[in-house]
């Protein structure tokens, strides 16, 4: 019988020698691209009169990175309560689909497709204008890390399913000849391989989820977006304010993949 | 290099796994044809057969890791349950070993010998622990308890499975080609330790083309071809002069591959 492929070792290669110099030169060439782009930039914003200093002066002040940090604050915990949400709703989903009855594994696909499908503003949309009008009323971060949720959750249940799929038959074999029922073989042996393989993706995925966060500006929750928008209607200064906070999601989101990165290696070692 | 005509096989006692006329379809594929086999207390039981005749099958419906169309597997004279609760105590108490080893691999060695015990017959840890190092002292992997299994050998993983299994006291062992997937200095270490268990009067069915083994330990050479038993022989006499032509075909087949 073969080896046991991870799939780690299915998807990334280790590069061979000419796959080094391609990607060498690559990089290369897209720093140059970068740095010639950027400079780009600067010269039609001054050209426009961008750069003049009544677009950048209120940065200097305190109370602007405070008004900053505080939607940071909001935009981190309307991600954190999304992605813990969007874990738990996908993992209900992924478990109707695996389970041994077809009913609920039709309801779980379906659950999956659905969310899957649907635009994320829809849900906001759904939560922001029908369901107040059913008398609930959520607290504001709610309104906006709920639908964010719902709307990943269909990709976090793939992203488990494929994980619980990936683990070899076998483990779950051992496990039953040993006496174990389905339940337990499913949360001792199954469940933490397959979380083990997909951890990292999981974390990539988060990016799609803390992008999604920038819909709080339309249910008026103080997030990043929010705050620049009010940043920018008081002083008027559209471009600086839109590429400071451009700067920031792309520090967090660089942030989270090197996480994901970190735990691919870890996870690989073993 | 003493054969293991020092444990009693009783008589009186139902046997630990018998069969009766089972039949096994993997859709429209006959895969076992009416299978009939009784293995007493003690008793050492070799499959042999050509790739795809169905050992594997035959020892997966023991512990109904496969179900069965019809006929009756009965263990220790109680019929195979359905599912449920009772299956899962009964699979309890049949150890099985992996070609592929299945170790799980998640866990040191030292945790996948304690899971059973632990896990499903929820007895004490420390108690428990004790009896997993010994185990794993006996099939000589004990400097290797807090390790992860992949950082293993296949040799010394294997043991490892084995150990693992034994954990459990089980009734009766059932080894699925326990050693094809080992490179071959490797291959002896396994077998002693699955000789020693046999000699100590362990009752395994054991599915394995390593015909030294068979000749020192096995009571009886069980042959299949095409999902059906086609021969049941003493080894000596199924290595020397077996009785059907099947056999001695299957015989000269891999003459010099043992
Ligand atoms: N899960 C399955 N689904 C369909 N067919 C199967 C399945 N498992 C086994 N078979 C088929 O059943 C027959 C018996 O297979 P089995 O694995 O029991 O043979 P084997 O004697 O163990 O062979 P080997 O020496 O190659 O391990 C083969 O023809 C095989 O292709
Ligand atoms: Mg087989």
């Amino acid at each position: 019988m073969s080896r046991q492929i991870s799939v780690r070792d299915a998807l990334y290669e280790t590069p061979g020698k000419n796959a080094r110099k391609i990607i060498m030169a690559s990089t290369v060439i897209s720093i140059v691209a970068m740095v010639l782009l950027l400079c780009l930039v600067i010269k039609i914003f001054s050209d426009n009169g961008q750069l003049d200093a009544k677009y950048w002066s209120f940065f200097m002040r305190s109370t602007t990175w405070r008004f900053i940090g505080s939607g940071l604050l909001g935009t981190v915990e309307a991600s954190l309560l999304a992605g813990l949400t969007a874990f738990s709703i996908g993992f209900v989903f992924m478990v109707m689909r695996i389970s041994f009855y077809k009913p609920l594994q039709f309801i779980g696909a379906a659950c999956t497709e659905f969310t899957r499908g649907v635009p994320t503003l829809l849900f906001i949309y759904f939560f922001f204008l029908y369901v107040p009008k059913m008398g609930i009323n959520l607290p504001s971060v709610w309104r906006v890390a709920l639908p964010v949720a719902i709307s990943a959750s269909g990709m976090v249940s793939e992203l488990l399913r494929s994980g619980v799929n990936a683990v070899p038959k076998g483990q779950r074999e051992a496990a039953l000849s040993l006496g174990m029922r389905e339940t337990m073989v499913f949360t001792k042996i199954i469940f933490p391989q397959a979380l083990k393989y997909i951890v990292p993706a999981l974390f990539s995925d988060l990016v799609i989820v803390v992008k999604d966060t920038t819909f709080s500006y339309i249910v008026n929750f103080p997030d990043l977006m929010q705050n620049a928008k009010v940043l920018i209607s008081n002083y008027d200064a559209l471009l600086s304010v839109y590429l400071v906070v451009a700067v920031i999601y792309i520090i967090i989101n660089y942030l989270l993949n090197t996480i994901s990165v970190t735990m691919a290696k870890r996870g690989g070692k073993r | 290099m003493m054969k293991k005509d020092n444990t009693i096989i009783s008589d009186v006692q139902a046997p630990v796994v018998e069969l009766k006329h089972v039949e096994k379809y993997y859709g429209a594929m006959h895969a076992l044809k009416d299978i009939n086999l009784s293995v007493k207390k003690g008793e050492v039981v070799v499959l042999i057969g050509p790739s795809g005749s169905g050992k594997s099958t035959l020892c997966r419906t023991i512990n109904r890791l496969e179900n069965i169309k019809s006929g009756e597997i009965l263990i220790e004279g109680e019929k195979l349950p359905d599912g449920g609760k009772e299956l899962a105590a009964l699979r309890a108490e049949i150890g099985m070993v992996f070609q592929s080893f299945n170790l799980f691999a998640h866990k040191t060695i030292l945790d996948n010998v304690m899971m059973g015990p632990v896990e499903v017959l929820h007895r004490s840890k420390t108690e428990v622990e004790k009896e997993a190092m010994e185990l794993l002292k006996r099939v000589g992997v004990d400097s290797q308890a807090h390790k992860m299994p992949s950082q293993l050998s296949g040799g010394q993983q294997q043991r490892a499975a084995i150990a693992r299994s034994l954990a459990m006291h089980p009734k009766v062992m059932l080894f699925d080609e326990p050693t094809s997937a080992l490179d071959p200095e490797m291959i002896q270490e396994v077998l002693d330790v699955m000789i020693e268990l046999a000699n100590e009067g362990m009752t395994m069915i054991v599915v394995t083309h390593e015909m030294n083994f068979a000749r020192r330990v096995a009571n009886r050479v069980v042959f299949m071809a095409d999902g059906a038993i086609v021969e049941e022989n003493t080894p000596d006499e199924f290595f020397t002069s077996p009785k059907t032509e099947r056999a001695k075909e299957f015989l000269e087949s891999i003459k010099g591959h043992m």
